[in-house]
């Protein structure tokens, strides 16, 4: 048996539902007609205008990249061999003043120099001779002495390696290693 | 369209039966292509940041390549506006 369904509705559920109604326009004060609505064209057009942004972007940094390719950086000297004992490190600036570097003289001599950059936020990496780690304190990036690669914490790329050149007794720093 | 337009009023053109799905596809592809930019443009910025920013040209150049394609269509629909006027 079905339920009674009154056939009015009394004057107080009609000022109800009005007052209901009032309630939800005023909190969504939009209608149909007068909304916004963005055609497939217009989005088609913020696309390219966005794809154009990457592009610029992309060419930015390629063009950057070209330029400082392309300027070469010159030859420093860094220390003579003697003055770098097995298992220690020289820290120096390479190509500008404000790039820090070290040189690394490591087990069975070898001698290898990175950037101090770390690769993950720009900290600046140290030797650790004790434990033949190069080590960033900010966040615990461990690097490989021997290869600049990360072995350990967020780091993803590897030190930047500066390429070396013995003349005599003295080291020098001739460029980056790709 | 009906009779009520008057004449000379340049009103909407509805897709061609069957174009629409053609047209959202071809706007899902060009949103995939602009992900493929943006992956391109973290790629090349992780390799500047690395130092290896000698070869990134052609990473450049395949966005400006999509780029171009964007700019290619958008050429097209300037061909085919969306309004047409009705006869009479």
């Amino acid at each position: 048996m079905k339920p009674h369904q009154p056939a009015y509705v009394s004057a107080g559920d009609r000022e109800q539902r009005r007052a209901e109604v009032r309630r939800w326009r005023a909190e969504f004060p939009y209608h149909w007609d007068v909304d916004d609505l963005v055609s497939r064209r217009e989005l088609l057009q913020f696309a390219v205008f966005a794809s154009g942004a990457l592009f610029v972007s992309t060419a930015a940094l390629a063009g950057l990249g070209a330029v400082k390719d392309l300027s070469g950086t010159e030859s420093q000297p860094i220390a003579r061999v003697s003055d770098v004992p097995e298992g220690t490190a020289v820290y120096f600036n390479y190509p500008s003043s404000d790039d820090q570097a070290m040189l690394l003289h490591l087990p069975g001599g070898v001698f290898v120099a990175f950037g101090q950059k770390c690769t993950h936020l720009s900290c600046s990496v140290y030797f650790q001779p004790e434990h033949g780690r190069l080590y960033c304190p900010c966040h615990e990036g461990v690097f490989d002495p021997a290869t600049g690669e990360p072995i350990a914490g967020p780091p993803q790329r590897r030190l930047e390696q500066i390429a070396l050149q013995l003349q005599g007794d003295t080291l020098y720093a001739v460029g980056h290693t790709p | 369209m009906t009779n009520s337009h008057r004449v000379g009023v340049p009103v909407e053109a509805p897709p061609l039966p069957g174009q629409a799905p053609v047209v959202a596809a071809a706007l899902a592809i060009g949103i995939l292509l602009l992900g493929i930019q943006l992956w391109i443009l973290t790629v090349t910025l992780d390799l500047f940041l690395s130092g290896r920013g000698g070869q990134l040209w052609l990473l450049a150049a395949v966005s400006g390549l999509i780029f171009g394609g964007g700019l290619g269509v958008l050429w097209v629909l300037r061909r085919r506006p969306r309004v047409r006027h009705p006869l009479a």
